[in-house]
């Protein structure tokens, strides 16, 4: 014979329909929302992988000063590896955007065409997806590029290209405002050979067997090729963000998306005990009449564990079913609007379901078996006594005889639902973390992107590049001359420009800082764009320099060369207000002296009107609002969108909470409001005392919370930002964002209030005089 | 002897707040013997029952059921000896209120291995037309009947009964003693019910007066009559 307690289940399950409904939704809604991330992730990450080989991506690439002949290309590949003409040209497109054009490829970093055709004709080209999507633009329309109109016949995706970092020594890639395309051979002959840069692609004969001898192997063909030809750039392949980024960028946030599931399953996990626990005091006779029959512990434990663990089970299910199929797209749909990938296919993911499936349920019968078996401690004759506390008899709280009749009730009614009411701060805590999360993230990157613009140096800082032959240290003479020709063709009319010297260090990596490559400027006396008198020796640090590293004046710290090992200890003098850049300002003969430069070299301009008498190929790196805003454009877009996904799951969290635990503590005291009817009190007066009592609480934890929760968070954010961000973004939130979380929530819990109001009232008199056991 | 209370002592609280409610108590009960358990509030007849039933431990004492001594029987043992022997039935029915009255009844079949006939239990009750009801559908009386039905079903060798009829009127009374005897007497239980009830007394077989802790008086009752002729 089957237990006959199963057949409660269904009745259960009918007669709370709307408890086990808003708690199955709150875990298909995590479920699937994770399942679809992991899936996703696995799947877009697989196709990433195969892409290596499917569309042939190069082992490194070069990019030469001047296109090289036949001979030295053959002399190139001598040193064990087959190169491949990748040149390209950067073209402005009408709004504003920077498009790369490159000829149509099919031996190396073959594009996948995701929409549409490859172009056939010369006004044809075939766009970056990622790009045409985040500019709004499809196959069939037309882009004026370069003053060119030209029809856009397909969407690709580059395999060079799934991240877009317009230069690899960029902070941040930018999917906006810059993209790839790829037009036909005859289309890009059309280019002037003046806009072309001479970049190639290289694949190794043998390709090295491990990163270290790829990193070794890679450090010498530098140095042969420069000998060959002259470079102006190197980036092999595991140094090349456009490439690399993607792999190492998806899934990694993988744990705190899983934890984030674990959390929720915890709390429901409670959420049923607190539940349960009730059931368990309404039913204290009928458990105790059942153990005296013979009915052991554990047939008990089993028996209410069965309703959390079904709708655990079938949430976890749909939850998957929705993850596989329509939260996969919209989590792909979320790296699609970050990453060029191609089309991938959707893989089967064992440990996706473990995350989502197997963990989940384990938490979930891990908890209720601890709580329900100590709930379920007492013996029969405890049960049947109701005597269910480990405190003999519990005094009651004294209350002061002043206070008003109905504050003492509302007191009372709170401190006999005390234990619901700490679940409830737990779940409001949670959600509130999560709103404010979700709502100052892009205010976050307003406020900062907003700063830049009152807060920069200067409005153009250009640093200039070095051709690689003026450093050729076997070559003497030929780099003497080179250095003197750059010299005279870096030399500007601009009566803005103020020269500077400027060297880039790196900090040091510790467990908790990402290293940061830091721009040291070396600045002439009296300076007309930086506002500071230095004698010599002094070390002014930024101040976003100084927040994420944690400096004050006074503080030593050390940076090493980028490529190299050496070091170098410093002093901070002061604290430049600068939040827009992390950077180190000392004098300009200070550092041409500790880094050898020589007295008269110097490296940039700091100028207030854009200088256009150098050389765009003199150019390495142009510093003004749109570089330096890059970061946070780029996050805006990136995480957007799931900010806004974040908002609404906090909000239905916040809701199914509240929910949740004044539907508990009304249905707990529903005899007792049965019978304040009986006694007269009319349904607002009960209400003033049930409901308001769960009200004050609400707003007064959702009031009190905010500044733990914004500590909490600030100090999330500055972790995260530490650890994995490059640069700085301060922390500063608009009151706004605390009056947006305030008044949704008073909204959200408005809504519950008129539901538990209306349970109120719906407590028939008769319960207070029926005695069910 | 069936049922053998052997020198049962058993007391409440500590220090000089300890009350001494069983202060040594002896008796013996055959198979199928019905025992009425008399005495005032405080007496200690329930915590007698309790410790009979295995949901309250003696202090001092043993009970042997078929010579079985329960003195030395950890938790998961008694639990099994009242799954195995024992059928309960309290003055409040603790039914559970999800469950209809053939549903009931089940909860207490299921524990049995030789289970009796649910239709001819809810036939003997007079609940065959409730079956399907819901406990909140029925009148205390036949909630009582529902308990007494699902404390039968398993047919035990001991029916255990707790002032069964202290919540019900007369006539509801009646009705649930003569069930009771009618259980009795068709399945042989031995039954011990406590109550205060004096006049229930001339349906048993044997009636044990408590006082203070104490038997003070055990008699076979020789000039028994049928529930049916009870009066109070």
């Amino acid at each position: 014979m089957k237990n006959p307690l199963r057949k409660r289940l269904l009745r259960e399950l009918r007669s709370d329909f709307g408890k086990y409904a808003v708690i199955f939704l709150l875990l298909v809604l995590s479920i699937s929302e994770i399942s679809g991330f992991l899936v996703a992730a696995e799947s877009m990450i697989a196709a990433y992988d195969e892409s290596f080989e499917k569309y042939n991506i190069e082992d490194g690439n070069f990019t030469a000063e001047e296109k090289m002949s036949p001979r030295r290309i053959r002399a190139a590949e001598e040193l064990g590896i087959s190169v491949y003409e990748l040149f390209y040209s950067d073209q402005p497109a009408a709004g504003g955007q920077t498009i790369r054009i490159f000829k149509m490829r099919d031996a190396i970093n073959r594009a996948c065409l995701m929409e549409g055709r490859f172009p056939e004709a010369e006004n044809e080209i075939a766009l970056d997806r990622m790009f045409a999507d985040n500019n709004r633009l499809k196959s069939g329309d037309t882009i004026e590029i370069g003053g060119k109109d030209r029809y856009i016949s397909g969407l690709v995706a580059m395999s060079d290209y799934s991240t877009m970092f317009e230069n690899n020594n960029d902070m941040m890639f930018d999917s906006k405002m810059f993209g790839v395309s790829v037009v036909t051979p005859e289309a890009f002959s059309q280019i002037r050979e003046e806009d072309l840069i001479w970049r190639y692609a290289w694949k190794y004969d043998e390709f090295p067997a491990t990163t270290a001898e790829e990193i070794d192997v890679s450090g010498a063909l530098a140095y042969d090729l420069n000998r060959i030809v002259p470079l102006t750039g190197f980036v092999p392949r595991y140094a090349n963000q456009a490439i690399m980024f993607t792999g190492d960028d998806i899934g990694s946030d993988r744990a705190g998306m899983t934890m984030f599931l674990y959390i929720i399953i915890v709390i429901i996990a409670f959420v049923f005990t607190v539940t349960t626990s009730n059931t368990i005091v309404k039913e204290a006779g009928v458990i105790g009449t059942l153990r005296s029959m013979g009915y052991t512990k554990k047939e008990l434990v089993r028996h209410f564990m069965t309703m959390p663990v079904i709708v655990s089970l079938a949430a976890a299910l749909t939850g998957n079913v929705l993850g596989y199929t329509v939260l996969k797209k919209v989590n792909a749909d979320l790296y699609y609007r970050s990453y060029s990938l191609p089309t991938y296919v959707t893989l089967w993911n064992a440990n996706a379901f473990i995350e989502t499936t197997v963990v989940p349920l384990v938490l979930m019968l891990v908890i209720n078996f601890l709580i329900l078996s100590m709930k379920l401690r007492y013996s029969p004759l405890q049960f049947l006594r109701r005597d269910l506390t480990r405190k003999k008899k519990s005094r009651a709280v004294r209350l002061p005889r002043f206070m008003p009749f109905f504050s003492r009730f509302r007191l009372r009614i709170f401190f006999q639902n005390i234990s619901n009411y700490v679940l409830l701060l737990v779940g409001i805590l949670f959600a509130n973390t999560l709103l404010m999360f979700g709502l100052m993230f892009p205010d976050v990157l307003q406020n900062y992107q907003d700063s830049v613009g009152d807060d920069m140096l200067v409005e153009h800082q250009y640093v200039l590049q070095l051709p690689a032959g003026a450093v050729d240290e076997d070559n003497k003479v030929s780099s003497i001359l080179e250095m003197l020709y750059f010299q005279s063709e870096v030399d500007t009319e601009n009566d803005d420009a103020e020269k500077f010297s400027a060297y880039t260090l790196k900090t040091l990596k510790t467990r908790w800082i990402k290293d940061d490559e830091v721009l040291l400027y070396g600045i002439v006396p009296e300076s007309r764009y930086i506002d500071l008198s230095l004698q010599e020796g002094d070390i002014y640090i930024s101040e976003s320099f100084a927040e994420k590293e944690m400096l004050s004046p006074g503080d030593a710290f050390t940076m090493k060369e980028v490529y190299e090992d050496d070091t170098y200890d410093f002093t901070v003098t002061g604290i430049y207000p600068y939040h827009s850049a992390m950077c180190i300002v000392m004098r300009q003969d200070d550092l041409n002296e500790m880094f050898d430069l020589g007295d008269e070299t110097f490296s940039g301009y700091f100028s207030a009107t854009p200088i256009t008498d150098i050389s765009r190929q003199y150019i390495g790196q142009e510093i003004d609002y749109s570089s330096l805003t890059k970061v946070s454009r780029q996050l805006m877009i990136s995480m957007g969108s799931m900010m806004n996904v974040v908002d609404a799951f906090a909000v239905i969290m916040f809701v199914i909470m509240i929910y949740l635990m004044s539907k508990i503590i009304i249905e707990k005291n529903a005899q007792s409001i049965s019978m304040t009817k009986i006694l007269g009190y009319s349904d607002s007066e009960i209400g003033r005392l049930y409901i308001l009592v769960t009200s004050i609480y609400v707003i007064a934890v959702m009031v009190l919370s905010i500044p733990p929760v914004s500590v909490a968070i600030q100090w999330l954010f500055t972790v995260i930002i530490r650890m994995e961000m490059s640069g700085w973004i301060p922390f500063r939130i608009s009151n706004s964002v605390y009056r947006t979380m305030i008044l949704m929530g008073s909204v959200s819990y408005l809504l519950i209030a008129a539901l538990e109001y209306r349970k109120v009232r719906g407590v028939p008199m008769g319960d207070a005089l029926k005695n069910t056991e | 002897m069936f049922l053998e209370v052997k020198g049962i002592k058993k007391g409440f609280g500590e220090g000089t707040s300890r009350v001494e409610v069983l202060k040594g108590i002896d008796l013996e009960l055959e198979r199928g013997e019905f025992c009425v358990l008399l005495g005032p509030s405080g007496s200690g007849k329930s915590t007698l029952l309790n410790i009979i039933g295995g949901i309250d431990s003696a202090d001092e004492g043993d009970i042997f059921i078929g010579g079985e001594p329960m003195g030395k029987m950890n938790e998961k043992q008694l639990t099994m000896y009242r799954r195995q022997h024992l059928g309960y039935i309290f003055q409040m029915y603790n039914l559970i209120p999800n469950l209809t009255v053939r549903e009931n009844i089940e909860v207490g079949a299921y524990l049995s291995k030789n289970a009796l006939n649910i239709d001819e239990i809810l036939e003997t009750l007079g609940l065959t037309e409730h079956a399907g009801k819901l406990p909140n559908q029925l009148s205390g009386g036949q909630q009582q009947r529902t308990a007494i039905g699902r404390a039968i079903v398993k047919n035990p060798d001991i029916l255990l009964c707790d002032e069964p009829t202290g919540a019900l009127d007369y006539k509801t009374s009646k009705e649930i003693l003569k069930l009771i005897e009618t259980v009795n007497q068709t399945y042989g239980n031995t039954v011990v019910m406590v109550t205060h009830n004096d006049a229930i007394k001339n349906m048993a077989d044997r009636v044990i007066r408590l006082r203070d802790g104490q038997v003070r008086d055990n008699k076979v009752n020789t000039a028994k009559i049928p529930a049916e002729e009870l009066e109070w």
